[in-house]
């Protein structure tokens, strides 16, 4: 009898600090993803009260028809490979030079990092006041060509602008990550592999790069996770031009369904890109646990 | 020996320079706020000749600075409040608790940091307003209970399975209710863990954009400070010397806390990413 009840208070317990977390991730996730689902398969302007059934119509106009949207995934795949690529260069680079002994070791990494606490959408358009008004007089007093360029009215340098901006704005994360990860690197073996007489090149790829690997899967994780969402700085620093050329899947679905009204359309894509994330996140996640297992 | 402390600070002075050369967009913002009309489109590169703070008290004034000040520290209190309370207690029990049902419950709570925002924005938004949260400053900060709770959940998680279970024991010996358990022993014991989800959470949700956007973009009275910058830009698009005044004004606040919490602040962020 004892133990029964013992089993009753143990489960209202655990019931009393579980239900109120899964109401809240309820609200937020589940609820709005399985509306999603539904929404995914209408036809709704939004204007309307409700949208009608059309079954998988959406998917299949999205697939056969939409050039936009299959250029924004171009777009995205473009920037995200580029962003994973170069942020984790310089911040590697950076990191490492950031690590030695210096007197002004506290400014430089706190100026590096300045920008991340920033809001997205604040740093995207500081940027467009300097491409737009800024260069102009870099360009008058410096004479540089460069400055003349049309770097948010040209749709290479478009591209290049978003990605620079981003670079711009996030660094200072990736860097303290690196940074961190050298930290943890034992000081004695980068005194042995000097003892060794190894020159700079080698002991850095075959000391502190291999031993940093624990902070690359941790920074590309975050940027491939980071990149394949690219919205904020894009609204305000383009607005997706010229034409479309930075147009991102995240933009493009935020333009159906806020600004064309495509409710059920928009959703469609929303969920396009939901099982594209899950699909590239799995794999990430079995790729880097293999090379964990294996090293 | 000699030349070579002389490299060494050489190196350092182009490095500090590259570093101030990385905050002149920052500078430029900042010098461009304190000019007028004429002089910001004559020449932007250029300090002020004549310093005059008419923009920030135009500024001030027009987006009703205070009240935006404060819906982002409603929004920001609610939000971190709710995520710290319903998550340390699920992530204690979840941890402590080992059953099939619970391993799946736990799942159920970190799940949903596979799903982008975007996926599901449109029916967040049927959501909060089939539950009266939209359009409200403090039904915002409640929405984020749930978007904050997945990443809280699992740092507590991994947490708690550190913290001996003979504490428990002990508690319950001595007649402690589950509540007193957790508020008096347990949770004082994941100061470092809190700290650290603070600062995460106090980082997005003071600069987040799309979802109040959504949400609280309505009326100037609801507004943030990110969406009142967004929205002034879109009703002065050639005056810069307003924007730029408003994107100062925006990010001040974040600044001025960096330059204080600066060590905790990058701890926090690490100790977030290699967690997370």
């Amino acid at each position: 009898m004892n133990k029964l009840g013992r089993r009753w208070t143990d489960k209202a317990e655990f019931g009393i600090f579980t239900i109120p977390v899964l109401i809240c991730v309820a609200i937020a996730f589940y609820i709005p993803f399985v509306l999603t689902i539904k929404y995914s398969l209408l036809k709704w302007n939004g204007i309307s009260k409700h949208g009608t059934f059309i079954g998988l119509d959406n998917f299949r106009q999205i697939f056969t028809g939409d050039t936009e949207f299959i250029d924004s995934v171009w777009f995205t795949a473009k920037f995200a490979v580029l962003y994973i690529i170069v942020i984790n260069v310089l911040a590697i680079l950076l990191a490492i030079v950031l690590d030695s002994k210096l007197k002004s070791k506290t400014f430089l990494r706190a100026a590096f990092f300045i920008p991340y606490i920033l809001s997205l959408v604040v740093v995207g358009f500081i940027w467009k006041f300097i491409f737009m008004q800024g260069f102009e007089s870099l360009g008058g007093s410096t004479g540089w060509s460069i400055f003349g360029w049309s770097w948010l009215g040209e749709e290479k340098l478009a591209f290049l602008s978003v990605l620079l901006v981003s670079i711009w704005q996030s660094i200072g994360f990736y860097l303290v990550i690196y940074i961190a990860g050298l930290q943890s690197v034992p000081e004695d073996l980068k005194e042995a592999a000097l003892m060794d007489g190894a020159g700079p090149m080698r002991r850095f790829f075959s000391v502190t790069l291999p031993l940093l690997a624990p902070s690359v899967t941790i920074a590309v994780f975050m940027a491939l996770t980071n990149s394949i969402k690219v919205f904020d700085v894009i609204l305000s620093l383009t607005g997706g031009g010229p034409g479309s050329s930075t147009n991102s899947v995240a933009y493009n679905i935020y333009r159906d369904t806020f600004q064309n009204n495509l409710y059920g359309y928009g959703t469609a894509k929303a969920l396009i890109l939901f099982v594209g994330v899950l699909i590239i996140t799995i794999l990430q996640l079995t790729i880097f646990k293999r090379r964990e297992v294996e090293g | 020996m000699r030349s070579n402390t002389a490299g060494r600070v050489v190196f350092e002075v182009v490095l500090v320079l590259i570093a101030l050369l990385f905050l002149y967009p920052l500078f430029l913002a900042v010098f461009n706020s304190f000019k007028s009309f004429q002089e910001v489109m004559t020449d932007v590169i250029a300090l002020p000749k004549h310093w005059t703070f008419d923009n920030y008290s135009y500024v001030w004034k027009y987006i009703n600075y205070p009240r935006l000040f404060l819906n982002n520290v409603v929004i920001t209190v609610i939000g971190l409040f709710g995520i710290i309370l319903v998550s340390s207690i699920a992530a204690y029990k979840l941890s402590r608790t080992k059953s099939r049902f619970s391993a799946v419950i736990y799942f159920i709570c970190i799940m949903p940091m596979l799903i982008p925002f975007q996926s599901i924005m449109l029916t967040v938004l049927k959501t909060a307003g089939f539950l009266h949260l939209s359009n409200s400053t403090w039904g915002l900060g409640l929405l984020y209970w749930g978007f904050g709770a997945p990443l809280a959940v699992f740092i507590y998680h991994g947490f708690v399975k550190g913290i001996p279970k003979e504490l428990d024991e002990s508690a319950k010996i001595d007649g402690a209710s589950p509540f007193r358990l957790f508020f008096s022993v347990i949770f004082p014991l994941l100061k470092s863990v809190t700290t650290t989800i603070i600062i995460i959470d106090v980082m997005w949700i003071w600069n987040d954009f799309l979802l109040p956007l959504l949400m609280v973009n309505g009326s100037p009275t609801t507004k943030t400070l990110t969406l009142a910058a967004y929205t002034f830009v879109g009703q002065y698009t050639s005056d810069w010397q307003y924007a730029m005044t408003a994107m100062v004004m925006a990010v001040l606040p974040s600044i001025i806390v960096f330059i204080f919490l600066q060590k905790y602040i990058v701890k926090g962020v690490v100790a977030g990413a290699v967690k997370g």
